[in-house]
């Protein structure tokens, strides 16, 4: 019970920080951000036109008053496909972030407070997993096992792995040797209740911060390697792929199929890198 | 002496990296995945599934094959690319150059922009000029570089025709140049064709930009942070204390701000070498990224596994390059190893 209190009233300490120092910036980026989501969210009952409907009559449209985006060359509607990417990209983005969290920081505990030839092993290889060319190893992973999105999460998972294991780790070296750690040990704790329990909570608001700042690596690298035609299956929707559908037509002038996607791609990493920025610095304040 | 201790326990460190680069693509190809299905392709008999089982090896115990494939790689044997039957490991060092004059023209850029403009901005943080700066490098951290050039593309070829189209390195009409260096500016130049260099540098300007742009904001966030943290150090107060010309100052600023900077614009030189990738597929540009796209359209494995290995490799070398240097430059990065 008074773990569950620790780590919550933590989150409540966020929350207190976002409302007390929060100005317009913070206010809108937020605000922006919710509606991105859930307008992705609520995409399905939401008036728009069927994403994937082709529509052999209105191939190529310019932006109307009827397809405000236009549509492609499918005809399918550039706008709703839009919105419907919401849902793709963030989705793999985020279960691949999650992913990468939930292995990423228990080894980053497990390497900082055991230290030793463990320690300096995993060290070592997520400084060499980092140096991994990101599109080219997706490339390579989904080529050795199949275009699938269970693929592409599962890569994309590989490189925030050492992102938060590095991360942790730096937080947990420390404490180590800090008095209530030291205190909880010679109570007699058994080392993984100390990891979990003792040390780990004073990890969760940095973790925290850092999740919008993976979540948009990982909506950039998804949209690459599916503009790379990987990963996401063609009639879904989904930025990478809209802006790799258009990129031929861009050079007969019609820009309305590449630029709006990626617009809203761009558009929401700024706003997740602004996120990410904003909980780092209310984090820092609080130090 | 002691630097011969020190260069060799880094080149020891790399070493032991390279090998768990090795390890890494190993198990991700042989034991994740299974390259079998990538060339049989959906359809394929028994007979057919085992003779390729055959070839490949694939049927020995994995400590022999892991042997086989890093006996391989010592040699410099990538294998043979199935879809043009041509030395994986040659043509990385024909399409390489392509690449490299990609990337170090993009770093150019990068660093004529991003240096100066951080240390402006890191004098004066609260500007108009830093909040310009910053918003600039955001945008550029946030914007896929592939999206930005077909941006360039739509306004500077299909709208302005102010450059040409995204079709390569030069000018199709150029054909007949000899290949010394493979860098086009440079072959060019030595060739003595003007135009020709004027053509080459005229397809350099749209993919070098958007690499620029989209790779060089972590340069000038560094240069920035470094500088506004140096100008509110204490020793650059005493400095000012004791009436030393702001000349001066400015030296011990830029000499302070050195090891960090280069440190970032060495390992994003490391990133670009793959970083490229997308911006070559816009630009149809002959180098490495373009390479593996095509072979994995044409389910040809050995090609990319080859460009990742090249990759990595380059950027592990370079990290070690810039550990060495950030440890000449500034004597406490030596203490701390």
């Amino acid at each position: 019970m008074t773990e569950y209190f620790e780590i919550s009233s933590r989150l409540n300490i966020l929350q207190r920080i976002i409302f007390r120092h929060g100005s317009i910036s913070v206010y809108s980026t937020f605000g922006i951000l919710i509606a991105i989501i859930l307008l992705g969210m609520l995409a399905p009952i939401l008036p728009l036109q069927d994403p994937i409907k082709p529509n052999l009559l209105s191939k190529l449209s310019p932006p109307s008053l009827e397809h405000f985006f236009g549509t492609d060359h499918n005809g399918m509607d550039v706008f709703s496909r839009t919105i419907f990417a919401i849902r793709t990209d963030f989705t793999l983005a985020l279960s691949s972030v999650v992913l990468g969290v939930l292995i990423g920081v228990p080894l980053g505990a497990i390497s900082g407070y055991l230290g030793g030839w463990i320690d300096s092993t995993l060290t070592r290889i997520s400084e060499v997993i980092q140096g991994f060319p990101q599109i080219l190893f997706g490339m390579a992973f989904i080529a050795a096992t199949s275009n699938s999105l269970w693929n592409v999460v599962l890569v994309v998972a590989f490189y925030n792995i050492p992102v938060y294991s590095k991360m942790v780790r730096s937080i947990v070296v420390p404490l180590k040797e800090i008095d209530y750690v030291l205190a909880a040990k010679v109570a007699g704790n058994k080392s993984p209740r100390i990891i979990f329990f003792h040390i780990l909570p004073n990890a969760l608001t940095p973790v925290f911060a850092q999740l919008p700042l993976s979540c948009a690596y990982a909506v950039q690298m998804i949209a690459g390697l599916s503009f790379l035609g990987l990963g996401v299956p063609i009639p879904m929707p989904e930025w990478g792929s809209m802006i790799q559908a258009g990129a031929n037509y861009m050079v007969f002038g019609k820009w309305w199929l590449s630029i709006f996607p990626g617009l809203a791609l761009f558009v929401s990493v700024w706003l997740l890198n602004m996120c990410s920025r904003m909980l780092q610095s209310l984090w820092e304040r609080r130090e | 002496m002691y630097w011969i201790f020190f260069i060799l326990k880094r080149l020891g460190a790399l070493i032991v990296s390279l090998w768990i680069v090795s390890l890494i693509t190993f198990v991700v190809t042989r034991l994740i995945g299974n390259p079998i299905y990538l060339i049989l392709g959906p359809r394929y008999t028994e007979e057919q599934f085992q003779a390729a089982v055959m070839r490949l090896g694939l049927d020995k115990p994995m400590w022999q094959q892991y042997y086989e494939y890093l006996n391989n790689l010592l040699v410099g044997d990538l294998g043979i690319s199935r879809y043009t039957s041509l030395s994986v490991t040659s043509e990385l060092f024909n399409r390489a150059p392509a690449t490299m004059e990609l990337a170090t023209f993009s770093l150019l850029l990068g660093i004529v922009w991003a240096v100066p403009a951080g240390v402006v901005a890191g004098k004066n943080p609260q500007g108009k000029f830093s909040w310009f700066a910053d918003m600039i490098s955001r945008a550029g951290v946030a914007m896929p570089s592939f999206w930005l050039s077909l941006l360039l593309v739509f306004i500077f070829f299909a709208k302005l025709q102010w450059l040409p189209p995204p079709l390569g390195r030069i000018d199709s009409s150029f054909h007949d140049l000899p290949s010394v260096t493979g860098w086009m500016t440079i072959d060019t130049l030595l060739a003595g064709k003007l135009d020709a260099f004027f053509s080459a540098l005229s397809h350099l300007i749209m993919p070098v930009f958007a690499l620029a742009i989209t790779t060089c904001p972590s340069i000038f966030q560094i240069t920035r942070a470094r500088t506004t943290e140096i100008m509110s150090s204490d020793y650059i107060r005493s400095a000012h204390a004791f009436g030393l010309s702001s000349k001066t100052i400015q030296i011990y600023v830029l000499r302070n701000m050195l090891a960090p900077v280069l440190t970032m614009i060495t390992m994003t030189y490391g990133f670009l070498i793959s970083g490229t990738v997308l911006v070559e597929v816009v630009f149809t540009w002959p180098g490495l990224g373009l390479y593996a796209v095509k072979a994995m359209n044409h389910s040809d494995y050995e090609p990319v596994l080859g460009v990742v290995l090249f990759a990595t490799s380059f950027y592990l070398l370079i990290y070690m390059f810039a550990d060495i240097v950030n440890a000449i430059i500034d004597p406490r990065a030596r203490l701390s190893s």
